[in-house]
Parts: C-alpha cells; sequence; structure tokens
C-alpha cells in the first residue's frame, strides 16, 4: 500500500470513524475495518489518530449544558458555558473592586427572625406552593406576577389598603402592577419588603435576599434588640442585591444585567461565577431531590462558573467529571462526588 | 500488547504534534510533504515501540523526525541554509512538563472548543448535534434534511479537522499556518464535487 498518498489514507480513516460512528456496523464491516488497519501501521496511526481527538470531543458535552439544543452557539460565543466561563470569571474577579461590596446599610436592617412579632401580624390568606424542581408563575388578581421557584411556598392576601405576600419558604420573583393606594408587600418573618412599584425578589433561605431589578423596595425591619429606636428602613434601587448575614445586610449594587442573571432559575438555569464548589453544589440541590454530595474537602474549594440546568442533575454531574476530574458515585438517593 | 501500544501511542505520541508539526513547518522548505512526513515519522516510532518503549516519548520522537529529515535530505540532494541551524533540537530534546502535559482539564476543554469553532459551519452543525447533543447519525440527517450519507461525510471531515485543529492554533507562526492551509485545502478538496449534497 506504499502507492496511498498519506492525505488518502487519513481520508479513509475518516471515512472508517464516520462508519462507525453511524450505528449499525455490521460484522462484515467490522471484519474491513479490521482488514484494513492490519494492512499498514499507516493506517493504524492514521485512525487511532483521528480516533484520540474524536474520543476527546466528548468532553464538549459540558458545553452543551444550558444550550439549547437545535443549533450550535456561533464561534466564540462560550462565555455562557462552563468552564470556559472560568477564565472569564478569574478575569471578571480581577477587575472587580473589591469595595463594591459595601456595608453601607450593615446595620440598617436587623434581622431577627425569632421574634413573632405581632406588630406585622395579618391573617395568613390563600397558599400557593411548588415541590423540588419546579418553577411557576402565578398571575394575581390585582395584576402582579409572582414566579415561585424551587420548593417555595407563599400565602397571598389581596386586601383593600394592602396587597400582601408572606414567603413562607423559598423564593419568589414579583412584578408588581402600579397601584399607589394599595401598597405591595412581600413579608419573611418581621421583614417587611414594600414594593415601590417594581420588579424584585425575595428568598427566604438560608438568609434573607433582596434583588431589585426594576423601580425600588424599600425594607423595613422591626428593632428588636433596640424597640426604642423601632423601625429601620432602607431603600433598595434597581440593581442591588441585598443579602442578610448574622445581623447585618450586606447590600451589593450591581448592574441590573447581574442582578437579572441571580434570576437565571426564572427560566430554569443557574450562573454561575466563580464560586465555590460547595456553595454551587448547594444550590444546585434545592431543585432536585437527589442531592449531590461533596466528600472532599480539596473538591469543595473548587471554584466554578457556567451555565446549568436546574433540574438536568447527570448534566451537572457529567460537567464536574468531565471538566473538573470528579469522580461521582451515583446511588440512587444520593451522588458523592469525590477527586479522582 | 498490541492494545497497549495503541494507547502508548494515543496518550504519548500524538499529543506532541503541535510542537512536532511547528517544527518541520520551520525547517522543511516544502510545505506539501510535510503529512507525508508526519506519517514517516510516525510509523517509524511505532516500529521502534513494537520493540520496547522509549523511555522519553517526546524526545524520541524528535530524534526519529531528525533521522527522517536527514535521509530525505540525502535522498533528494538537499542542502538547506535555512534549515542548518534550525536542526538544532536540543531545547526539544528536555522532557519536562511540557503544556501539553500539565494543561488541565480546562484548557483541554477549551482548546476542544476553539478547535470546533474553527469547522466549517454545517460540519460544525453535524458536529454539534452529533458530539454535544448526542443525537444518533440518522436523526440529524433528518433534522437537517440531508441524507445519512451527507452526515457521515460531515463527520468524517469534521473528525480530521478537529485532529488538526486541536493540535495547532491559529494564531502561530506563518510556516505552521501555510502548513495547516494546505491540509485544510486537501480536506475539503473533495467537497466542491459535492455541493449538491
Amino acid at each position: 500500500m506504499s502507492t496511498e498518498s498519506p492525505e488518502q489514507i487519513e481520508k479513509t480513516a475518516g471515512d472508517w470513524l464516520a462508519r462507525r460512528d453511524a450505528g449499525g456496523w455490521a460484522s462484515h464491516e467490522q471484519e474491513a475495518f479490521d482488514a484494513w488497519m492490519r494492512e499498514s501501521p499507516a493506517h493504524r496511526i492514521a485512525f487511532w489518530r483521528l480516533e484520540t481527538v474524536w474520543d476527546e470531543t466528548a468532553r464538549l458535552s459540558a458545553l452543551g449544558a444550558g444550550i439549547r439544543a437545535d443549533k450550535p452557539p456561533p464561534p466564540g460565543a462560550w462565555n455562557l458555558s462552563p468552564f470556559l466561563n472560568l477564565t472569564q470569571a478569574d478575569a471578571n474577579r480581577r477587575k472587580r473592586p473589591r469595595a463594591n461590596i459595601r456595608r453601607a446599610l450593615a446595620a440598617a436592617v436587623l434581622l431577627t427572625m425569632t421574634a413573632a412579632s405581632a406588630w406585622y401580624w395579618w391573617p395568613a390568606g390563600k397558599s400557593y406552593s411548588t415541590p423540588v424542581g419546579a418553577v411557576t408563575s402565578l398571575p394575581m388578581s390585582d395584576g402582579s406576577n409572582v414566579i415561585l421557584n424551587t420548593d417555595s411556598e407563599i400565602k397571598v392576601s389581596i386586601g383593600e389598603k394592602e396587597r400582601r405576600i408572606e414567603l413562607a419558604r423559598g423564593e419568589a420573583f414579583f412584578s408588581v402592577a402600579k397601584d399607589p393606594t394599595r401598597p405591595f408587600v412581600v413579608t419573611v418573618g418581621d421583614q417587611r419588603i414594600v414594593a415601590l412599584g417594581t420588579a424584585f425578589s425575595v428568598r427566604r433561605e438560608p438568609a434573607l435576599q433582596v434583588i431589585v431589578t426594576e423601580g425600588a423596595v424599600r425594607i423595613e425591619s422591626a428593632e428588636i434588640l433596640a424597640p426604642s429606636t423601632g423601625t429601620r428602613n432602607s431603600v433598595l434601587t434597581a440593581g442591588t442585591i441585598a443579602q442578610s448575614a448574622r445581623n447585618e445586610v450586606h447590600v451589593r449594587h450591581a448592574d441590573v444585567s447581574q442582578a437579572e442573571e441571580q434570576l437565571a432559575w426564572r427560566a430554569g438555569r443557574i450562573i454561575f461565577r466563580d464560586i465555590a464548589l460547595a456553595v454551587a453544589v448547594a444550590e444546585f440541590n434545592r431543585y432536585n431531590e437527589r442531592k449531590i454530595v461533596i466528600e472532599d474537602p480539596a473538591a469543595m474549594a473548587l471554584t466554578i462558573g457556567g451555565v446549568v440546568r436546574t433540574t438536568n442533575v447527570d448534566a451537572f454531574v457529567k460537567l464536574l467529571e468531565d471538566g473538573y476530574g470528579l469522580h461521582a458515585q451515583v446511588r440512587p438517593d444520593k451522588i458523592i462526588l469525590t477527586t479522582r | 500488547m498490541a492494545d497497549e501500544l495503541e494507547s502508548w501511542f494515543k496518550a504519548e505520541v500524538f499529543i506532541h504534534e503541535g510542537i512536532l508539526m511547528r517544527f518541520l513547518a520551520r525547517v522543511w522548505p516544502r510545505r506539501d510533504e510535510l503529512v507525508d512526513l508526519r506519517q514517516e515519522i510516525y510509523v517509524r516510532v511505532y516500529e521502534s515501540a513494537l520493540k520496547g518503549r522509549p523511555q522519553f516519548p517526546k524526545a524520541f520522537l524528535f530524534s526519529v523526525a531528525r533521522h527522517v529529515l536527514t535521509d530525505r535530505r540525502r535522498r533528494e540532494r538537499i542542502v538547506s541554509i535555512q534549515s542548518a541551524g534550525d536542526n538544532d533540537f536540543s531545547n526539544d530534546l528536555i522532557e519536562e512538563r511540557t503544556p501539553e502535559r500539565w494543561v488541565g482539564a480546562r484548557q483541554v476543554l477549551a482548546r476542544l472548543a476553539s478547535a470546533f469553532d474553527r469547522l466549517p459551519p454545517k460540519c460544525r452543525e453535524v458536529i454539534w448535534l452529533r458530539r454535544i447533543q448526542h443525537l444518533p447519525q440518522k436523526e440529524i440527517a433528518q433534522r437537517l434534511g440531508i441524507s445519512e450519507k451527507t452526515v457521515e461525510y460531515h463527520i468524517s471531515t469534521g473528525g480530521r479537522l478537529l485532529a488538526l485543529y486541536v493540535r495547532s492554533s491559529e494564531s502561530e507562526g506563518d510556516e505552521a499556518r501555510d502548513y495547516r492551509q494546505a491540509v485544510e485545502t486537501d480536506i475539503r478538496k473533495d467537497e466542491k464535487g459535492k455541493d449538491h449534497l
């Protein structure tokens, strides 16, 4: 076969690769292929060379997570994809000044869920809830809309003087219909989040978080520890991400697109930027009954980034295996991750 | 034994193809012979590895390359002034933790993604559906309204282009780029005859 050009050999090797990949590979084809492979080392090498890279492209399926199936994204548009995004996240981290996360209003709101303050007591209204993994959109009678995230519950009472929603569990996003005569109030424990014509989300666990994407909200809180000072209020404007930590609220003024990113769950996705695997997994576990458990401290500290579908456990686990060299033991009730 | 040789070749030899081809492109004046050179080098490494694996595969690969080049020059009576100084492999002989070896999974993925991005649009779409969305070839044909034969053709071409692109980058030197373009032209040559596909 010395008359064959290497280009010709490569072409034949490519055709074998494609033929075998087509499925329905019959035994006579296997024989023909074996015979071709036996003919010369050049054949074997040409085929192995293509096969090596072809097998490696299996890793590309990690890029498919969070991307709609039909069409590939345009070249270079992988910034939303897992891993590659990491370098992006790394770059962002270097650029973003730490000062952005301010504690200016840290003491403004005290989050104490302990006291059952009669001050905000209100008869509970109609209750709505979602199971783990579900996201539900609920139109309200006043024209407002609520999107309930996974494993969440709200109690709604639309009254004549106030529209009130109690977030009993989980997370919800509110698009509020304007009505100056009836304030729109979300309560979490003894916190009141008052909408000022607006779109915002409220999350209850593990700590109160308010994200404002449009307009503004006011957080009101009963000062339990020092009753003499009464209520403490703070106004959060669009792009604000407010999060409680112990007795403080950390307010971060991001731009609206960053705030929106935190709300990707509305479209069934989570966007991780530059986040510890332990945190990412905890977040992901909210959406799935079969929980992922990390048993390896080294793995917990891995930083990850990317977009994942909230309910596709297998894709997320595969992505961690392929991209981060983690090993997954799949059990019926949970998935255990270790470093290899 | 044969399987073991195969995995050795896949893991220890092909990974140096990028640097090997850049080197060959630098010292060998005729681009259209580079693929032929590569084949000859690989075959010689293969035959030698049948008898025993070299301890330092990369150094061995380059020493074989040097012999192949010397033989060719002798056979063809080529005296290349350009290659006189460049033929010094000493830097390449160090069996260090080369980039080929230490790149983590993330960089491998980045490299694969950029190789994937360089595929021609139709081919890229087929590979996307096959490798990322895991659709069978048959279903890809139905979805894209093309024949199964055409899907197979795109897989074959895509497989060859990916093997080329993964080991070479767009931003490398002129010689290497010439080589890549020569191979691309060759791979896509028969595409012209398949316009009807």
